[in-house]
């Protein structure tokens, strides 16, 4: 494990232009230690063979485990957690010229357009909420707003990618390998990683927002699928008596034995035994976390599992649960394609993917907390950016039917749990919402946020390739997001 | 932060000291704060001086005078008026410098810097006369797309100070001193340019405020025009790389020594034995025993071929008793067309080879680039010396004419598919959201980071941003590599990658058109008989539409009164405007009755309607038979590139100096020009990459031989004599053994660059034949193998172990090259390759999809090319056994591999076992492993025996003994 620890404490101030500097500075420096011994300094092979066995963290971690509610598409800020009233006041005055760069459809730009929805504060918290999130209103006390979040690309992919991987370009490794990779995992008998991703399609980007990038691949998301068997080849794909399976079986591990035992210290040979080992042991665990038949109806009801339009994903949301219980490090839940994208519609959209979303949500906070785990998972939720505060015009310039189109200037996202303070919020957005002004947050904070809560510190975490050491984070730096932390 | 900040900045930065005018300005100069200054230059020289002075100047850093101070560094600058915010004290106040290693300030030091620095209070110089070289990279970055080398819409070329006086259709573009009056500025000042509403197409930004201001202050201060100055190689010393850091090992020449001696003098077979025994033995250990012919035999296979021998091929090995043997083997394997294809798989990893652009959710595939891969198969195959291989890659649209179509040979293909090398990575400006400067940026540094990654094996991509924080590579050598890859790779004049998308008047198409001759006059020819016989059924179509349609109007005068018939006709046929009244009058009366067109015969004629359709299907069927060339993903210099800038911390919007094109510094002389020249007679380009490629290939060049036969030497023994595959830089690992390095890298240059002859040497020494058996001599002295006292066992990768598996199910396809073979995706998401006629080819030739990785290679870790794989990983994880026990078409293969068996021994378990064994490991099984394997299947038998018919009972054993040796260790780890 590249786990190193520095002694030295770094100003934060100004110090990516250090670093770039000091990076100068310390060259000619270390060539010419280096040149006394003209073969170089010997640093220690990278390592080249790895496992999930769970890893010392750097500090002491807040969560063991972290759920990620993605929401595709990039919610829109000032409908949902951000009043604007002075663009209410504004409404229908013409903006476009003053953001033209940082949209992404211009022909289809229109005026400012104010929020369809009603905002109220709520909780003892006295935060605001739009009507939109009745349940998430009720829970708003538990959640700690970030509402100066901000991202460097207004498209989908790339925006995905930086959300995921850190940053604006596909075969990096996600946040979740990344935290796979630090710290392994607490059961050997789950995968470290699990993605729940809707049954109905594949988010944009596909399976690329789970993979291992340069990781080596044991780290990528694994998939558990709601229907049929939960992990890809999880269950035989072809008929015969188990009593031959498991013939079979020990037969593999009869000859592996008699095959390891004349090549004595080939360590690897044990490792490849475990995997079978691991693998017959996961056929049983995993389907158990996926039955919800022991569950009771008052929890089914507090996900909205039953109902048409919250069953989905408060199943998802309820396995994840089931999972964090089990000791699985990361939980990612999707939702097909991406309903928050709402460049037409933001009254109905809006709502929609608001209704589908809301009460499995709550109830996941909910039954954390009920339950104890809440102080021991981190719950995140948020898209890949967030929204303009100009319509977006349908091609029949309808302004009833008006959107929002992408914005990376200012997003909303929250955190709960896992060491984050309950009830708070950070940050502030411009009169209008179109960009963070207040506690400016950037992904890299964000990011590195969520693996301090874990027990990571992000400069530390890294992967040796082409001779760079290579991190979530890039070289960005970043800051954690102290004052919504516990 | 506002782009004006970073121009100021960047001008009071310019390191070109002639053109720069430093005024120091202090509050109050004393004597007493004189001598203060003297006394922090002392400190500064003897504790910072040997990497920051006029001579060395680290970071661009010179800290040997207050004027040299004053100017910073490549960072900015480091001193403020306040000097708690100056970088200087920040970096001495936090121990950042100087570095650990390095004599440290005392206390009593810092506290006089920091007295000199709080009462010198160093204000910002004021910035040097803005000049054409301020504005130019704005024009660039906002309007040249549809005013420059593109398109230059209204005759407007922006790019240069001449052609922005000269300007367009309406005038002049500016009058110099007269901001008010340049048709520039009112165009802009007027919001109509950039125009707001169309920036996406073009994939550019609004010019901001601070970009504009600047303008109006060049246009004000009359348009000043500077002379160019460039920072080339060539220019002089090299102040940024000293000569002590040229020494590194690595960056010397490779030389071979002197032979050592050894004590063992029977066992060597080469040079490379003796290299390898002084180690052995200097650790006090013997070299392992010889492994067994089967051993050895299993092992070349999976090392050269990447496929498992047959058992024919077994037999013929183990029955050759004569002493060379081996040798001949050896030369049958490496004859072998699946030789390229195990190898020529190795270096697509280096390239970052994909089928697809990745970025956008729809990952378009990329459709002629399997000419790529086809041709890197057959360059491992004919064992091109590896010198053509890599001035093909890296220029091959330099290296002969492409221009003239009548005279393209296949070599001429070869160069230009060559360079598709370069246009590996991911690429989304295919589409104007993902094609922005900064997305082609990130493109251009990809193609680079593959070139240093794969060939030079140094690390430059950190340079982008900074000088490098290890290696004598200053961020400016970065940027004149840049410059050379400008001439095919420009951010300003962009192409778009594919044929069918995004292609537009501004981003034309990426790709060549260009066809071996002979080809492209067998298409032409193929076409001009189609375009013949498409004439030929058009006609005949004609014929029988002229026919009906007269047939059919006849019929209709005969209904006419006979009197009046010809009158009518006559009437018809006239002229519209020459009609009399009375013909006008029975047209008008007549027509609709008599006149037919197609659509109305066919409305009557249902006879006629058919077989007009069925002609109209023939000519269409006809055109589809037209050939068309399949364009070439080439890269090409086109020349006249945009200028090349330093882009301050790597910010496309923070242009620094301007530099030329050159390579390393620290892998030159440091004073020798960069010299190109036009590749061949009417070439339009710069002729860069030519150079790079020559410069690369030198003998005297010490890397590119080094790092490839490092890369050989890796894959059969498991590690590199430098571990860091891609790096051979002052971080990289050391060698184990230098004197074997540079021995093999002069060898393999001697040979001609013939990588075969490295593959001979090494699989014919008696390193490579040791057996990897591990004693406990070898646990106690040389627990990782570092002196190679043994072969390293290996597990087979991910294309090795699909390829193994096709093999012994016998349903593998040798059909070599062409288009990929296609991929698909279950509802669950297994990702499996099709089959064509229930066959399968070879993994190399299956479609290497970024979002559609065929699940068992990704499982056996097969990486995602970000940009390319240097060098893989491996992981035992228990997704890989769910595979390979579970997966469905995994049994397939193990009951197809199990039928195989039963046709030569239908029913004799040991035969079969033994049979099994044979071609799935190459050796018969121990005799604990037979006995095991036999009662099982025994006990299994019992088992389906109260189902089935005996037949079945024993073709279902065989197959699940398959299905385990399939599973076992012995199968995927090769001794």
């Amino acid at each position: 494990m590249n786990l190193e620890s520095k002694n030295k404490t770094r100003p934060h101030s100004r110090r990516q232009w250090l670093t770039s500097t000091a990076a100068g500075l310390q060259t000619a420096a270390l060539t010419h230690l280096f040149s006394r011994d003209i073969y170089g300094l010997e640093t220690p092979s990278p390592r080249r063979a790895f496992d999930l066995k769970p890893q010392p963290t750097h500090h002491e971690p807040k969560a063991k485990s972290i759920i990620h509610l993605f929401m595709n598409g990039g919610p829109s800020q000032m409908d949902l957690f951000d009043p604007k009233p002075e663009l209410d006041k504004r409404h229908g005055q013409e903006y476009f010229s003053e953001l033209a760069s940082e949209v992404e459809n211009p022909t289809a730009a229109g005026a400012l357009m104010k929020c369809p929805y009603k905002f109220a504060q709520h909780g003892e918290s006295g935060q605001w909420v739009s009507d939109a999130l009745p349940h998430t209103a009720e829970i708003v006390d538990e959640l700690a707003l970030i509402k100066s979040m901000h991202t460097t690309n207004l498209t989908h992919e790339l925006a995905l990618f930086k959300i995921h991987g850190g940053q604006e370009m596909p075969g990096l490794p996600s946040i979740g390998s990344w935290v796979s990779y630090g710290l392994g995992t607490e059961n050997q008998n789950l995968p470290a990683y699990v993605v729940l991703d809707d049954p109905l399609g594949l988010p944009v980007n596909q399976t690329q927002s789970w993979q291992s990038g340069f990781l080596p691949p044991m780290y990528q998301g694994t998939r558990f699928r709601s229907t049929g068997d939960p992990v890809l080849n999880l269950k035989r794909e072809f008929e015969q008596p188990d009593q031959v399976t498991s013939l079979e079986r020990e037969l593999i591990a009869g000859l592996d034995k008699i095959h390891k035992d004349s090549r004595p210290g080939q360590l690897r040979l044990d490792a490849r035994m475990a995997s079978y080992e691991l693998a017959a042991r996961m056929q049983l665990e995993a389907t158990d976390a996926l039955d919800l038949s022991k569950e009771t109806q008052a929890t089914l009801d507090m996900y909205g599992i039953g109902n048409d339009t919250t069953d989905s994903y408060g199943r998802r949301c309820l396995y994840a649960r089931r999972l964090v219980e089990r000791g699985v490090r990361f939980v990612q839940l999707y939702i097909n394609f991406q309903i928050w994208d709402n460049h037409t519609g933001i009254t109905s959209g809006c709502k929609a993917a608001c209704n589908k979303t809301d009460l499995p949500i709550a109830g996941l906070i909910r039954d954390l907390k009920q339950r104890g785990l809440l102080d021991s998972t981190l719950v995140v939720w948020g898209g890949e950016f967030g929204r303009l505060p100009i319509a977006q015009l349908p091609a029949n310039k309808d302004t009833a039917n008006a959107g929002r189109d992408h914005n990376k200037n200012a997003m909303i996202t929250w955190m709960a749990g896992g060491g984050v303070k309950a009830g708070v919020s950070i940050g502030a957005t411009d009169e209008l919402g179109f960009a963070a002004v207040e506690d400016r947050i950037s992904v890299a904070d964000w990011h590195a946020t969520i693996m301090h809560q874990l027990g990571l510190n992000y400069e530390h975490l890294y992967f040796e390739r082409n001779g760079l050491k290579d991190r979530l984070t890039g070289v960005e730096e970043a800051h954690l997001i102290s004052s919504i932390l516990k | 932060m506002s782009f004006g900040f970073y121009k100021w900045r960047q001008c009071f930065l310019g390191w070109v000291v002639s053109v720069m005018l430093v005024s120091l300005m202090v509050t109050s100069v004393t004597a007493n704060q004189q001598d203060l200054t003297t006394d922090a230059l002392k400190i500064l020289k003897s504790k910072c001086g040997n990497c920051h002075s006029a001579d060395n100047q680290k970071a661009e850093l010179d800290l040997s005078s207050v004027e040299a101070i004053l100017q910073g560094g490549e960072s900015g600058a480091i001193v403020a008026k306040n000097y708690e915010e100056s970088l200087l004290w920040e970096m001495i106040s936090n121990e950042l410098m100087p570095p650990e290693e390095e004599p440290q300030l005392t206390a009593e030091e810092r506290g006089l810097l920091k007295r000199w620095l709080e009462q010198s209070s160093f204000s910002a110089t004021p910035p040097k006369a803005i000049s054409q070289w301020d504005v130019l990279p704005i024009l660039q970055l906002r309007c040249v797309i549809c005013h420059g080398k593109t398109v230059a819409e209204a005759g407007l070329d922006l790019r240069s100070h001449a052609s922005i006086l000269k300007g367009g259709k309406s005038g002049p573009a500016i009058v110099a001193g007269r901001p008010a009056e340049s048709l520039l500025l009112r165009r802009i000042h007027a919001g109509e340019m950039p125009p707001k509403r169309r920036i996406v197409e073009a994939s550019i930004k609004v010019i901001t405020e601070t970009e504009v201001q600047l303008l109006e202050k060049w246009i004000a201060a009359g348009a000043p025009n500077d002379a160019a100055v460039i920072d080339a190689p060539g220019n002089g010393p090299d102040p940024l790389v000293t000569d002590e850091e040229r020494n590194f090992w690595a960056f010397q020449t490779p030389k071979k020594s002197s032979l050592p001696e050894v004590k063992n003098r029977t066992w060597s077979q080469n040079p490379i034995d003796q290299l390898i025994l002084e180690g052995i033995e200097r650790a006090g250990l013997t070299p392992a025993p010889a492994a067994s012919k089967a051993v050895l035999l299993r092992r070349v296979y999976f090392d050269l071929l990447g496929i498992p021998p047959t058992s024919a091929q077994l037999q013929e090995f183990l029955d050759d008793e004569s002493p060379a043997a081996y040798e001949r083997l050896i030369e049958r394997v490496l004859a072998s067309p699946y030789y390229g294809e195990r190898w020529g798989g190795l270096w697509l990893d280096l390239a970052g080879y994909s089928d697809s652009e990745g970025i956008q959710e729809s990952d378009p595939v990329r459709p002629s680039n399997y000419l790529y891969r086809d041709y890197v198969i057959r360059s491992f195959n004919s064992d091109k010396p590896y010198s053509r291989f890599i001035k093909e890659q890296l220029a091959g649209d330099d290296l002969a004419d492409y221009t003239d179509p009548a005279h393209i040979s296949s070599e001429v293909m070869d160069n230009l598919i060559a360079t598709g090398f370069l246009r590996q990575s991911s690429d989304g400006t295919f589409s104007n959201i993902t094609g922005f400067v900064p997305d082609r940026n990130r493109y251009i540094g990809s193609s680079i980071e593959v070139y240093t990654s794969a060939i030079l094996g140094l690390t430059l991509k950190c340079a982008k941003c900074h000088s490098h924080k290890f290696d004598p590579i200053p961020q400016r050598d970065y940027y004149r590599l840049l410059a050379v890859f400008k001439g095919a790779l420009d951010e300003n004049a962009w192409m778009s990658p594919l044929q069918d998308r995004g292609v537009t008047a501004l981003k034309p198409m990426r790709l060549l058109s260009v066809v071996e001759t002979a080809e492209r006059e067998s298409i032409e020819a193929h076409n001009t008989r189609i375009t013949q016989a498409v004439a030929e059924l058009t006609r005949q179509r004609s014929e029988l539409e002229v026919a009906t349609i007269t047939q059919l109007q006849e019929a209709e005068f005969k209904k006419l009164p006979q009197e009046i018939r010809e009158d009518v006709r006559t009437a018809l046929n006239a002229a519209k405007e020459k009609r009399t009244k009375v013909q006008v009058y029975l047209v008008e009366k007549f027509e609709k009755q008599i006149r037919f067109d197609v659509g109305r015969a066919e409305d009557v004629d249902a006879e006629f309607k058919k077989q007009r359709a069925q002609q109209t299907a023939a000519i269409e069927a006809k055109k589809k038979e037209r050939r068309a060339i399949t364009p070439i993903r080439a890269l090409w210099d086109r020349g006249d590139p945009s200028p090349t800038y330093i882009l301050t911390r790597g910010d496309y919007q923070t242009p620094g100096r301007r530099v030329g094109p050159g390579v390393p510094s620290v892998l030159t002389d440091g004073e020798s020009a960069f010299v190109t020249k036009r590749p061949f007679e009417n070439s339009p380009s710069t002729g860069r990459r030519l150079a790079l490629a020559e410069w690369t290939t030198d003998k005297s060049h010490p890397l590119t031989a080094r790092v490839m036969v490092n890369r050989i030497w890796k894959s059969h023994f498991q590690h590199g004599i430098v571990k860091t595959l891609d790096n051979f830089g002052v971080n990289g690992t050391k060698p184990t053994h230098p004197e074997l390095l540079d021995w093999l890298a002069v060898e393999f240059m001697e040979s001609g660059w013939s990588i075969k002859h490295i593959h001979r040497l090494i699989l014919t020494s008696a390193t490579y034949r040791q057996s990897s058996l591990i004693t406990e001599q070898h646990e106690l002295r040389d627990p990782e193998n570092k002196w190679l006292s043994r072969m390293p066992m290996r597990r087979m990768d991910a294309e090795m172990l699909r390829d193994s598996l096709i093999s012994l199910a016998g349903v593998r396809r040798d059909h070599q090259f062409g288009p990929a073979d296609p991929v698909a995706s279950r509802a669950d998401g297994l990702v499996t390759s099709s089959p064509i006629n229930n066959t399968w080819r070879r993994s190399v030739y299956v479609l290497h999809r970024r979002t559609q990785m065929p699940t068992l290679l990704t499982s056996f870790d097969r990486p995602r090319m970000s940009p390319n794989c240097v060098e893989r990983t491996e992981s035992t994880v228990a997704p890989q056994a769910l595979h390979l026990m579970n997966n469905q078409q995994v049994k397939i293969w193990a009951t197809q591999f199990a039928d195989q068996i039963m046709s030569i021994h239908p029913d004799d378990p040991e035969a079969q076992v033994r049979l099994v064994y044979t071609q799935a490991l190459s050796r018969q099984p121990g005799e604990d492993e037979l006995r095991l394997t036999l009662e099982t299947m025994h006990r299994m038998a019992e088992i389906l025996k109260a189902e089935s018919s005996e037949s079945d009972v024993n073709r279902s054993v065989i197959r699940n003994v398959c299905h385990a040796l399939l599973n076992s260790a012995a199968f995927i780890y090769v001794d």
